[in-house]
């Protein structure tokens, strides 16, 4: 199920700046933002064969977005994440030529998390509407808390011991 | 001259003209100059009848309230005609920002939003979440809470199915079959509303085990709905599987190849059906699967008649499933002793199970305290629906009705 590491660095040797670690939840090929088409261009041919990408998704560092694709192996039987740190006003390739899966959540993602990716062919919103005003998913972007379902005249009183339903 | 003697003398002079020359068609000359064409008397236009072959696109939108969208769907299609140019799928009515809520809630309230996010199988969206909590907590699952957990998710398999078999008639015109599953359905969600307290927002898997023992009823209620599911399915044979209308309407349309089905990241039946036999609870065994006996029926066209047969054979093998899973339900605890607060050490998880409509994961980002940094839910339906950019186009409007349904999606989970 886990690839070996040694056999992804030397598929990833011509994408300059990538790193295959064994952490999180397997082992994760780091690679520069500007390589990432690349990165999967290389996954996907010869010697990697990962031919399935499973899910996109983004996650805000506080710093930056940390970008994750879940590739498949099906040959193989092998799974790798391809993680990549993304600044708040960056770009990232889009990758749909590789992996068409990508269509649909990297639209997500991009409105979610305000990541942009040129080269889609359809840069649409896909969940929310242009009103939306942020980027939801970003640590940014606050939830209602309790405090901001006062209403006149109705007092919201802290619970005891912490929020434990908040 | 006033107006309408003026209007008068200009109509005079066009007649003279149409009169001299005939019938001039309108048109480009070679130079480019667009000349207007000149027509008989009394004639506004050219009767050319209709034109059949030169007609201009038209875009539609279906739904979001349409009978066939299974919910809130909507879709765009550009149409020649009856024939379908380009499609796609316009969603999130039903966005509620479930993975956003997520991380403002403590581990052990996220199963209630969990299941309003595919609110048709609960269970497994519930089972992955539990399972990703369980591998960052290390905690030891007791054996019996798995026999639990399989059994209410082939429970629930069926019940999903039954709802996908019952609306998928509906798309195709048959109005039976709908009726049908639906009262079957009824006494499976009996069965999970006695043992989970809830017909469909069950929040009953807990990270570590389930929240109750099945109660001693449960066996003789699954027994008895068992004993009549052959019946059943036979029923729903006779009203579809062999109705010569519906056969017209599902063989060799909706052709998935399994190189389509791979690119655009297809689970389930619906990546079965296109022969391509990979299951997460082969492949990916979790729980006690990898104990029990049963096969992946897969398809070998890709056409919506075999995600048909995949479905409906997926639902005998549940049965029979359900049967084992009963026969050998063992004794013993049905939860690991949890903390009161859970807090798993900072790190991440990914698991998955095999969901009605393919590989439902569910990715945990935790930091360490007791409410998940990121929670990620991997929507199979959303990845089934993208396949529509792919397959409609070619076809007909009233084939993209029955493609749509043979995927089986839910817009709770693909909106989340």
């Amino acid at each position: 199920m886990l690839p070996d590491v040694t056999a992804l660095n030397r598929v990833l040797a011509g994408v300059s700046g990538a790193k295959v670690l064994e952490e999180g939840p397997g082992v994760v090929c780091r690679v520069p933002f500007d390589r990432v088409l690349e990165t999967m261009k290389a996954l996907a041919g010869e010697g990697g064969e990962f031919d399935m990408l499973v899910d996109l998704f983004g996650t805000d560092t506080g710093e930056a977005i940390d970008l994750t694709w879940h590739l498949r192996a099906f040959g193989k039987d092998q799974e790798v994440y391809v993680r990549s740190f993304v600044p708040y006003d960056a770009e990232v390739a889009s990758v749909w030529s590789v992996y068409p899966a990508a269509l649909y959540s990297e639209r997500e993602t991009a409105e979610l998390l305000g990541v942009r990716f040129p080269g889609h062919p359809n840069p649409k919103r896909l969940l929310t509407v242009d009103e939306i005003g942020s980027f939801p998913l970003r640590k940014s972007a606050a939830i209602r808390e309790r405090a901001d379902y006062a209403r006149p005249g109705v007092r919201v009183t802290p619970k005891e011991g912490g929020d434990a339903d908040e | 001259m006033n107006d309408a003697a003026e209007r008068a003398e200009e109509v005079a002079a066009d007649s003279a003209v149409a009169d001299e020359v005939g019938h001039v068609p309108g048109g480009v000359t070679a130079e480019g100059e667009l000349v207007a064409p000149v027509l008989p008397k009394g004639l506004r236009r050219v009767p050319r009848g209709v034109d059949e072959v030169a007609t201009e696109h038209l875009v539609v939108n279906m739904g979001p309230q349409h009978p066939s969208t299974h919910g809130v769907l909507h879709i765009l299609l550009e149409l020649d005609g009856e024939e379908i140019i380009a499609a796609e799928a316009s969603l999130g009515y039903l966005h509620r920002g479930i993975e956003k809520l997520s991380e403002h809630r403590r581990y052990a309230h996220i199963g209630t939003l969990l299941d309003r996010a595919d609110y048709l199988s609960g269970i497994h969206t519930e089972t992955a979440f539990a399972m990703a909590v369980e591998r960052m907590l290390e905690i030891e699952v007791p054996e019996k809470a798995w026999w639990i957990r399989c059994l209410l998710a082939e429970v629930n398999r069926i019940a999903s199915h039954l709802v996908w078999l019952g609306t998928f008639g509906l798309d195709i015109g048959a109005m039976g079959p709908f009726l049908y599953c639906l009262r079957d359905r009824e006494q499976l969600l009996d069965i999970l509303e006695t043992v989970t307290g809830a017909r469909m927002m069950f929040n009953y898997v807990r990270p570590g085990g389930v929240l109750m023992d099945l109660p001693p009823e449960t066996e003789p209620m699954i027994r008895k709905f068992l004993s009549t599911f052959d019946k059943y399915m036979s029923e729903y044979d006779e009203l579809l599987s062999g109705n010569e209308i519906f056969l017209r309407r599902v063989k060799g349309i909706g052709i998935i190849s399994p190189e389509t089905a791979v690119a655009f990241g297809l689970t389930g039946a619906s990546l079965r059906g296109s022969g391509f036999g990979w299951d997460v609870r082969k492949e990916r065994p979790y729980g006690i699967y990898p104990e029990l006996d049963f096969d992946i029926p897969v398809g070998s066209v890709g056409d919506c008649w075999d995600r048909y047969v995949v479905r409906m054979e997926e639902m005998r093998w549940a049965a029979k499933l359900t049967t084992q899973l009963l026969d050998g339900m063992p004794a013993g605890d049905f939860t690991a002793k949890v903390p009161r607060v859970l807090r798993p050490p900072a790190g991440e998880a990914y698991a998955a199970v095999e969901s009605p409509r393919g590989e439902l994961g569910v990715h945990v980002i935790s930091d360490g305290s007791d409410k998940p940094y990121r929670l990620k839910i991997r929507p199979p339906a959303l990845y089934n629906l993208a396949v529509i950019d792919e397959v409609l186009p070619g076809y007909k409007i009233a084939d993209a009705v029955a493609i749509v349904g043979s995927l089986d999606i839910v817009l709770g989970e693909i909106d989340r």
